[in-house]
């Protein structure tokens, strides 16, 4: 499966998609906090699988971030079957935030 | 469903939500009671008027918040679905009726076995016992045996203890002489309140500070010696062991407390979010002004060594500093923390990905928050003022002071419950046609 520093065209752009999907606690998008680990997007099936994680197990909005990332890829890839699997492992370290996701945590509220 | 998740394991918001509202009311209420209480808070003995205050801050304030607060948080904490939604509602309904009975009866006929106190004391020992019940039922259920949990199921026993005791000493009054009344308060100060924040605070700080790799060790230290020092204390004041016991026991539970305080310390150390919400600096509020209450708590259990007047307003400052200063604080602040994610999920559970929605921090006044945060440290300077001074006045206006507090954040807090569905439409990265994509 393609990390997500080695995406083709079609899958950096279901990244961009899916950075409109915010944390609803810290405030920051999920791709800029380090939790989506892997995306692959098949033409020929008709498939887009992504692989992420939480920054804390037990999360108490878990099962939403991960419906919304379903909904939003759903809704800009029509016809796709769009799998989100939740992943523990590699556990998410705070290493994996980006630069811009460090910086929108100190300017959010 | 994957595992970790709690978003189906949480309760019907109607199960939590009423424990807020009725919370926050309590709390407005336990102000003006306080205002008509500063003449017998500056003495400092136990009167009447002071057991009604305490009891509405415990019982109708802080444990009504605490019981709503954990229905929705056994599930992140112990990864499981809530034991009985029934019987979390029928405590609520318990709880919510005993606690001003008992209030009333403590007020006019201060400690007796009157119908009031009888009707409201049973009420709000079957509202506990349904509690034990759901709480223990879903840690039953859990795979998830962490240090947190083994603090939340124990204080949960400590609290069932404390109100079988509470109970015991309005129907045999003569227990009193084996320091009945000291083991309740420290039984439920102690073994239930603050197990029970232990358990949960070390749980949600580090979730809430984004703060990871953090040595649970000295919490596993700070089990122990809270445990084996209030199970000291409790013993050195029912066989009346003397002054040494009681220090020495009071030295191991500080010491506890200081893991605990050093585990949560390390978490907001290592936080990687610097600026912090309103939630959170409350929260942090909460662990300063319970320095004070650390020593003075120790300080108390030098008993006799240290002069009547003197020990009487060290007792006094530390169950205040406990009560008003940081479980108050630290209620106000996860209150913040908790209930909009509670209304927010309710709401846009199913919004999100077609429409954009509001964030849980949206929902409530910022100015409004800002303000109950300076108020409640003018009025908390006040009654700290009023105790040491033996002031009345300044005890009255504290107890201003903490009713503007209580008026603020009831408004947030019953903004956040009425909140109405705001949203707008989705705004997506400008894309290349999909033609493009597809050649």
């Amino acid at each position: 499966m393609a990390k997500i520093d080695n995406l083709n065209e079609t899958e950096q752009e279901i990244l961009e998609i899916i950075k409109t999907v915010p944390d609803p606690e810290v405030g920051v998008n999920i791709v800029d906090l380090g939790l989506i680990y892997e995306v692959e997007h098949f033409e020929r099936d008709k498939k887009i699988e992504i692989k992420m994680t939480l920054s804390a197990r037990g999360c108490p909005v878990g099962d939403t971030i991960l419906m919304h990332v379903q909904t939003v890829v759903s809704n800009m890839f029509p016809g796709y079957y769009v799998d989100v699997e939740l992943v523990w492992e590699p556990q998410w370290t705070p290493e994996l935030i980006t630069e811009d996701g460090r910086a929108e945590m100190d300017n959010g509220f | 469903m994957h595992a970790g998740l709690s978003t189906k394991n949480a309760p019907s918001p109607k199960v939590v939500l009423p424990y807020y509202a009725y919370g926050s009311i309590a709390f407005i209420i336990a102000t003006i009671v306080m205002f008509f209480t500063a003449g017998d808070l500056a003495v400092g003995f136990i009167t009447p008027k002071i057991l009604s205050l305490v009891h509405i801050m415990i019982l109708g304030w802080i444990t009504m918040i605490i019981f709503g607060a954990l229905y929705q948080l056994i599930p992140v904490v112990m990864e499981v679905k809530l034991y009985s939604e029934k019987l979390a509602m029928a405590s609520f309904i318990t709880l919510g009726l005993g606690t001003p009975l008992m209030a009333i009866s403590f007020w006019f006929d201060f400690i007796s076995d009157t119908h009031l106190m009888m009707a409201g004391g049973s009420l709000v020992i079957i509202s506990v016992i349904m509690f034990v019940i759901n709480t223990l039922g879903s840690a039953l259920q859990t795979v998830n045996k962490t240090i947190e949990n083994k603090f939340i199921v124990t204080s949960i026993f400590w609290l069932l203890l404390t109100v079988l005791l509470g109970l015991s000493i309005v129907l045999f009054p003569n227990i009193l002489t084996y320091g009945s009344f000291q083991i309740h308060i420290h039984l439920g100060i102690i073994g239930w309140f603050m197990m029970l924040v232990v358990g949960v605070a070390s749980t949600l700080m580090p979730m809430f500070f984004i703060a990871h790799q953090l040595n649970k060790n000295c919490l596993e230290r700070a089990y122990w010696a809270i445990n084996g020092g209030l199970i000291i204390l409790l013993a050195s004041m029912f066989f009346d062991l003397g002054n040494y016991a009681k220090i020495g026991a009071g030295f191991v539970i500080a010491l506890g407390f200081m893991m605990f305080f050093k585990y949560n310390f390390g978490a907001y150390k290592k936080r990687l979010r610097r600026s912090l919400d309103i939630g959170m600096k409350l929260s942090v509020l909460a662990f300063t002004l319970f320095v004070i209450t650390i020593i003075t708590g120790f300080l108390s259990a030098f008993g006799s060594i240290i002069d009547a007047s003197i020990l009487t307003k060290l007792n006094l400052i530390y169950g205040v500093s406990l009560i008003f200063g940081f479980l108050t604080t630290l209620i106000l602040g996860q209150m913040y923390k908790t209930l909009p994610f509670i209304v927010w999920l309710k709401i846009y559970q199913d919004k999100v990905g077609k429409f954009k929605t509001p964030l849980p921090a949206d929902m409530h006044s910022q100015e409004a928050a800002d303000a109950h945060y300076f108020f409640f440290i003018g009025g908390f300077a006040l009654l700290m003022g009023g105790i040491i001074f033996s002031e009345a006045v300044l005890i009255q206006a504290s107890a201003l002071f903490m009713l503007v507090t209580a008026s603020f954040y009831g408004y947030n807090t019953f903004k956040i419950l009425a909140h109405k569905e705001k949203l707008k439409p989705l705004t997506f990265p400008k894309m290349k046609p999909r033609v493009a994509i597809k050649k």
